[in-house]
């Protein structure tokens, strides 16, 4: 997780896929809890009604074989997998984590917030096409699954949710291991380390780093590029949709404020959110106030204040994941919407959420002489 | 707008600094427009940028927070952590298209009432020409 470790200088190991990529991850995990590098793994397994996944924790090397390293949909952000089993501590047992690259990012951006415990935890990425809106996995679930395993191979993103189709971080390498299934023949992949952890787990698993991943860097590259393109293009037409306060009221004039949100967002980790304490509770006398003050006053009130809130608060550590977006039951475009604000913020101090873990957050460190623009021109 | 506007505007002024800047302006009767809402904090490090969006988003037409000059904080790095959090605050407010210009951030220190006279002066003149803040009468 070093910024500084150039990944065009670094190597990789390169291994056959021999029935499909899921399998050959799962050999690669089972190999490991034979050879001791980890005594469990974290990964997520279709539920028994076959309509959703859940995150679950083997330890017992042939129940991996139900288990799906890389699903169609994101039921539990995986950060908040990783921080409800660690947040307390973790001596005792290694476990490798396997997640999406923003289920990584986030465990990282928690992981700086003091939510998780990462020393025993090995945080494995793949390459992701995309997910699927979570809902379809309910509605269709065997279509969903074959749609999606079409574009493991096409990298076709039109399925996917539209905040993965602006996604240009879907193989940014933040964890120990990633896994790339880009730029190779399609019957092999590489393997990948990005600490000292990975790298010693790649040597007790006798797999020498002896291949150039060049073209795997050459794929991501490009990929991402033309992801960024398109994702500028989205903020932009977005940005100019809501470009005034009418128009940002009509988006959020649906929220039923269920906090839903709030809730599934893996950065939200606050024991109690300012917007369910009784600070926003308001006695009938405040309310009969406003009313007076504005004309009317919306019940339940203070939705637009929830959403910029919470972009202030936690739109630095953003990964647009897009788990907001897929919980809202009302489809506003929340990820959207946040992923656009999240871009700017972190531009401000040329952040990018979990990027690596030694970035310190934001708001937690300053310089001295920066950000005049922001002050008051007088004098 | 055909009846002379007079704004509303918010000000957190810190403790040590501009809230004493404040009275000394006072006491030195210098002019201050009325339209200023006072309100002490400790430190302008203190104040959650929510709050700002809240009386924003209640229809104040311009928020003044004030604290010591970079430097000069009573908890020495207080106003640096402030300057960061009001810059982020400017960001998801431009972001979204609101009127970002309504909230101001300024340095102003116990001995400076003239500055402070100014500062409030120039952004109560400023917010007179950008006239009422639009969410004053949104149910939001
Ligand atoms: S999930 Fe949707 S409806 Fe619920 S609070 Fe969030 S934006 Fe509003
Ligand atoms: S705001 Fe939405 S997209 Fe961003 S981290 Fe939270 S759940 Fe993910
Ligand atoms: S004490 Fe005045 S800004 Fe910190």
């Amino acid at each position: 997780m070093n910024k500084s470790a150039e990944t065009s200088e670094k190597k990789g190991a390169v291994l056959p896929i021999k029935t499909s990529i899921q399998d050959s991850i799962k050999d690669l995990l089972k190999n490991g809890i034979d050879h001791c590098v980890f005594d469990a793994v974290m990964i997520p397994l279709r539920v028994p009604a076959g309509d959703s996944f859940s995150y679950v924790l083997i330890k017992n090397k042939s129940l991996l074989n139900d288990a799906f390293p890389l699903p169609p949909t994101m039921s539990v952000q995986g950060a908040k997998a990783v921080s409800s089993v660690t947040r307390l501590g973790n001596r005792n047992m290694k476990i490798a984590a396997v997640m999406r690259p923003c289920e990584i990012r986030a465990t990282i951006e928690l992981t700086k917030l003091d939510q998780t415990d990462l020393e025993n935890i090995i945080l494995i990425s793949m390459d992701c096409p995309g997910t699927m809106p979570i809902l379809d996995m309910v509605n269709e679930p065997e279509k969903t699954m074959t749609l999606f395993n079409d574009a493991t191979k096409s990298w076709d993103d039109t399925q996917m949710r539209p905040v993965c189709q602006i996604c240009d971080k879907s193989s940014m390498v933040a964890g120990d291991l990633h896994i790339g299934t880009l730029g190779t023949d399609k019957k092999s992949f590489f393997i990948i380390p990005n600490s000292t952890k990975g790298k010693d787990i790649l040597e007790k698993l006798k797999l020498p780093l002896t291949d150039s991943i060049d073209s795997w860097n050459k794929k991501v590259k490009e990929n991402s590029e033309k992801k960024l393109k398109k994702r500028q293009e989205v903020h932009s037409d977005l940005k100019n949709k809501i470009g005034d306060l009418t128009n940002l009221l009509d988006i959020f004039s649906q929220c039923i404020n269920c906090h839903n949100c709030m809730r599934v967002c893996p950065i939200c980790s606050c024991r109690l959110c300012y917007f369910d304490s009784n600070k926003v509770k308001h006695s009938s006398e405040e309310y009969l106030q406003r009313a007076k003050d504005k004309g009317s006053i919306r019940i339940l009130p203070d939705t637009t204040l929830f959403h910029m809130g919470r972009m202030m608060h936690m739109s630095l550590s953003c990964v647009s994941c897009g788990s907001c977006e897929d919980a809202c039951p009302m489809s506003i475009p929340v990820a959207q919407i946040f992923s656009m604000v999240a871009d700017e913020t972190q531009r401000l101090f040329d952040y990018v959420a979990g990027r690596c873990l030694e970035e310190p957050l934001p708001l937690r460190t300053y310089k001295e002489d920066e950000l005049h623009e922001v002050e008051d021109v007088h004098g | 707008m055909t009846e002379q506007f007079e704004p509303r505007i918010v000000g957190f002024l810190c403790n040590w600094c501009s809230y004493a800047g404040a009275d000394l302006a006072g006491t030195s009767k210098l002019k201050i427009p009325s339209s200023l809402t006072p309100i002490r904090v400790m430190c302008s490090s203190r104040i959650d940028p929510v709050l700002i969006l809240t009386a924003l988003l209640q229809g104040a037409d311009g928020v003044l927070i004030a604290g010591c000059h970079p430097g000069d904080c009573h908890y020495n790095e207080g106003n640096y952590y402030a300057r960061r959090r009001f810059a982020v605050l400017k960001k998801v407010v431009d972001s979204l298209g609101l009127e970002s210009d309504r909230l101001c951030l300024s340095w102003v220190s116990a001995s400076e009432g003239q500055r402070f006279a100014e500062v409030v002066n120039e952004f109560n003149e400023k917010i007179k020409k950008m006239g009422q803040n639009p969410m004053k009468k949104k149910m939001l």
